[in-house]
């Protein structure tokens, strides 16, 4: 959608100064740690994240040379289980769930929304040292002896283990905070700063995903912070709610935790499909099909997703009545998920494809969720799951959702944004060679784990028995090689940033609104307020002039 | 926890595994992606496999349509605009939305009524119980006084109903050969049953997190033919003669004691059993041990009574050094038992 308002002025003709950007318009430490522009936090935020994901991997590469061998490699069990946990915790609370809403989402959505910031500046700022403040309680946790409960704190084991579960539970607890924040502060962002003329049917799918999500932050996680301090306060008090020794009920507590954690699972998926929905638009230079129904299968997925928590545990010994509702719904849930899948599909079918690093990156996320999505319908058949269940199957689906959609998902939306957050181009060399062993190693790794997870290997063992040890090796090497990709995306990225080439006005030749302002855009986004007159992704107002004109 | 990882050296702390089943792969499924099926719940493997094939042909589908759209429609020069605008077709969408219900609808109704199957337990079952404790697993036989540990003997064709119960946290009882599982919750007891159609012998694990030993919680599940269940070859217990007396207190620790007691001196979750006892000449007699009881530190002789305490009350007196290791109590093992396993623990004496 182009805007009536012409291109603004950043420069007078003939000075040789440098655009005041939101990057470069004021210095110093405090202008970073004090601000409220909505790019600054996001671009804290994606520095954090990272980080976690970073730290994260390192755990799981920890894990995975460990079981090279039956009897493991590196650690004694005692450790094992703590660096498991560690895996778990980091990826979940510190990664997947904020690394697309708060890093690309505060970054992208005023932007897309022709805003000057979100709507709540003050609450953002504060969300985001929420975020640091968990992070802390995390490392402190670490710090003070570990956890090994696995990130899901499955009572009574955690009520009972003498080790650093209260830190972590606090830092989950605040980090929760941080999570409604965004939520609370996206949703009134959306329904209060719209530009005028961007009605609801013209949104950016990117956008009614983030909405989608928030009004899952807001109204899910609330639970997961009551079930925290459930737990704490049976941890010092021992009232009886969770421990069977005083006559409480364990598997209440499973029902509390997947009440938030299933919702969660669409907290951190949803906005990884609204990337995949922006960027197959604009590498395809096509307008999105089903708009409408991708739009209304956010919605139906985030409410449907509060009904299906109890197939996390058909062999707990739920009666026969909800393990048929829930796998109904369960199975229900996967229509919506798969109209988005078509979608995408025919929205590249007789496209203008650009084989680009983000494009090759969405693609890679259409074959990886295809999968990802297939094996969560095999695992929502009641007496299949019963022998799937805790095997690696399920840890090879999950993460085939979790790592292999929702990470690729921000990877591609980092390669798409990158150019509007710094005006510099990353070599597309090093990022396609990169896309390629992120892909590659992603399958070694899991694909193996589908098929002994399959043959009966449970998940969380530190040693296994030797019959699973050549699914094990090839996982192993296939992590290694998944290892490598990332980290030299994270080198290609940095070394963008030091040799500060320039990007394109408008790189990709996108026709949303983030695309309106210069790149990188000034601290106000928009000169003046943009005003919307057309209707949403379409490529025939697009301006190609801007796609091969350097950002000033 | 890095500091004991920088100062032990990658050798895992414990080799000794646990006494594994001879292996799931057989010539015949070594490549299949389910093991051989052992049970009559065959509605797992039907609907497994149903589902792959159809997830295979939608996974075909929708790379072939993406990988020929690639090639087909590749940009060549930076302004080539789409091929096509279209935005929906009605058609297709109805059918891509009332197509994958129905097939779904059938999955669901068949993994329903195959775990249905898993509830009605035949009136001819033999009733055992599993006991699941951190970090071992007691099976009880019907009418039988006989207990055995982390090896569990069931009768090929006979259905088996096993009551579940756990002592500690949660586990989760998971024979794959057989297609079940179940949690273990402690406060309640669960149940589970099959019919196992192979004999030979077969994986159990705990499929629940548990913490430490986790990985080790495991037994060995033996199917055998109604003669030699007729045998009860769970009822392995001979104190006869002395030799007989030290074989029987070796399997009791082998199957019971040894992922947290070694008996080479190396320190495990609990104190070694070498050195408990000591050659005296020709006499092999009790070592003085430091122990914690009631908050007060005192020397005991090991002798009978102090073992069996140990064993029964493990928290009564606890030896300097693993205050805070956490042993289950092993109420179920008697004087005789008892006395096998200290026939074994002499033999260790320098």
């Amino acid at each position: 959608m182009t805007t009536q308002v012409p291109p603004v002025e950043t420069a007078t003709p003939g000075v040789e100064t440098e655009r005041k950007t939101y990057l470069n318009v004021t210095k110093g430490f405090m202008s970073w740690a004090g601000t409220l522009d909505h790019k600054r936090i996001g671009l804290m935020y994606l520095i954090g994240t990272s980080a976690a994901l970073l730290a994260g991997g390192l755990f799981a590469l920890l894990v995975r040379l460990h079981l090279w061998e039956p009897t493991g490699m590196l650690f004694d069990n005692a450790e094992y289980n703590q660096v498991f946990t560690l895996h778990g915790v980091f990826m979940v609370f510190l990664f997947v769930i904020p690394a697309i809403p708060a890093a690309l989402g505060n970054m992208i959505l005023p932007l897309q929304l022709g805003a000057i910031d979100v709507a709540l500046p003050r609450l953002n700022l504060l969300s985001f040292y929420l975020w640091v403040t968990g992070a802390i309680f995390a490392i402190l946790a670490i710090v003070a002896g570990g956890f090994d409960t696995g990130w899901t704190f499955y009572t009574p084991y955690s009520l009972y283990t003498q080790q650093a579960v209260g830190l972590i539970g606090m830092g989950v607890f605040i980090l929760g905070f941080s999570s409604i924040f965004t939520g609370l502060n996206f949703i009134v962002t959306v329904h209060k700063l719209r530009a005028p003329g961007l009605t609801w049917f013209r949104m950016p799918l990117f956008i009614w995903a983030l909405y989608a999500t928030s009004i899952l932050q807001v109204l899910a996680t609330p639970v997961l912070g009551i079930t925290v301090l459930l737990v704490a306060i049976e941890r010092l008090y021992h009232i009886g709610i969770f421990d069977p020794r005083l006559g409480g009920d364990a598997v209440l507590f499973e029902h509390f935790f997947w009440f938030y954690s299933h919702p969660a699972v669409y907290i951190m998926v949803l906005p990884a499909f609204g990337i995949i929905s922006e960027l197959v638009t604009v590498h395809s230079r096509k307008p999105l099909f089903g708009y409408k129904l991708i739009a209304f299968s956010s919605l139906a997925i985030a409410i449907i997703s509060f009904l299906v928590w109890g197939h996390h545990m058909f062999t707990s010994g739920q009666s026969t009545y909800a393990m048929f509702a829930f796998s109904f719904l369960t199975f229900f849930v996967a229509i919506p998920t798969a109209i988005k899948e078509f979608s995408w599909v025919a929205t590249v079918w007789k496209g203008s494809i650009a084989l680009n690093s983000p494009m090759l990156y969405t693609l890679a996320f259409l074959i990886i969720f295809a999968i990802g999505g297939l094996t969560g319908v095999i695992l929502g058949a009641l007496n299949v799951d019963i022998h799937l269940h805790d095997t690696y199957f399920v840890v090879a689906h999950f993460h085939y959702v979790m790592m292999g959609s929702i990470a690729l998902a921000f990877f591609a939306g980092l390669h798409h944004w990158w150019p509007k957050m710094f005006g510099v181009m990353y070599n597309e060399t090093h990022a396609k060679i990169s896309c390629a062993l992120i892909f590659i190693g992603f399958n070694a790794t899991f694909i193996p784990q589908f098929i002994m997870g399959s043959r009966g290997m449970p998940r969380r063992y530190a040693t296994y028995v030797p019959d699973y040890e050549p699914y094990h090796k090839a996982s192993t090497i296939g992590a290694m090689v998944l290892g490598v990709g990332v980290a030299f995306m994270v080198y290609y990225l940095v070394v963008s940033l030091l040799q500060k080439k320039r990007a394109m006005e408008n790189q990709w030749g996108g026709v949303t609104l983030e695309w309106e302002t210069p790149t990188p855009p000034p601290l106000e986004n928009f000169s003046k307020p943009p005003v919307v007159t057309n209707e949403v992704y379409d490529y025939s107002k697009l301006d190609l002039e801007t796609t091969i004109t350097p950002a000033k | 926890m890095f500091t004991t990882l920088i100062q032990d050296p990658p050798a895992a702390a414990t080799p000794q595994g646990p006494d594994y089943a001879t292996g799931i792969a057989t010539e015949t499924d070594k490549w299949g992606q389910l093991t051989k099926l052992a049970s009559t719940f065959d509605d797992v493997d039907g609907l497994f496999y149903f589902t792959y094939v159809v997830c295979i042909f939608f996974f075909v589908l929708i790379t072939g349509a993406l990988l020929y759209s690639v090639v087909r429609y590749r940009r060549k020069t930076y302004d080539q605009p789409a091929a096509s605008n279209v935005t929906h077709n009605t058609p297709l969408e109805v059918i891509w939305t009332v197509i994958p219900l129905l097939i779904v609808m059938v999955m669901f109704a068949w993994g329903f009524k195959g775990s249905l199957d898993m509830t009605y337990v035949p009136s001819d079952a033999r009733q055992y119980k599993a006991t699941a404790s951190q970090w071992n697993w007691l099976f009880h036989y019907p009418n039988d006084p006989a207990k055995s540990r982390n090896e569990l003997w069931v009768e090929i064709g006979k259905p088996a109903e096993f009551l579940l119960e756990s002592t500690d946290v949660l586990h989760a009882f998971f024979l794959p050969s057989q297609r079940v599982k179940r949690d273990i919750v402690p406060g309640r007891y669960q149940s589970v049953w099959f019919t196992p159609t192979e004999l030979g012998e077969f994986h159990l694990f705990c499929a629940e997190y548990c913490g430490l030993d986790h990985s080790k919680m495991y037994a060995k599940m033996h199917v055998v033919t109604a003669e030699e269940y007729a045998d009860r070859p769970w009822d392995t217990f001979d104190d006869s003669t002395p030799e007989a007396a030290i074989k029987s207190g070796e399997s009791i620790y082998q199957s019971a004691c040894y992922s947290c007691h070694s008996v080479d001196g190396s320190k495990l979750t609990g104190p070694s059993w070498k050195g408990l006892f000591e050659k005296s000449g020709d006499q092999i007699v009790g070592a003085k041990r430091e122990v914690i009881a009631g908050g007060a530190t005192q020397t005991v002789t090991v002798d009978f009574d102090y073992i069996k305490e140990s064993i029964h009350d493990p928290e009564a007196k606890k030896a300097v050094g693993y205050e805070n290791a956490n042993m289950t109590p092993f109420k179920d093992l008697n004087d005789r038992q008892i006395k096998a396993v200290i026939a074994y623990m002499k033999t260790l004496a320098q």
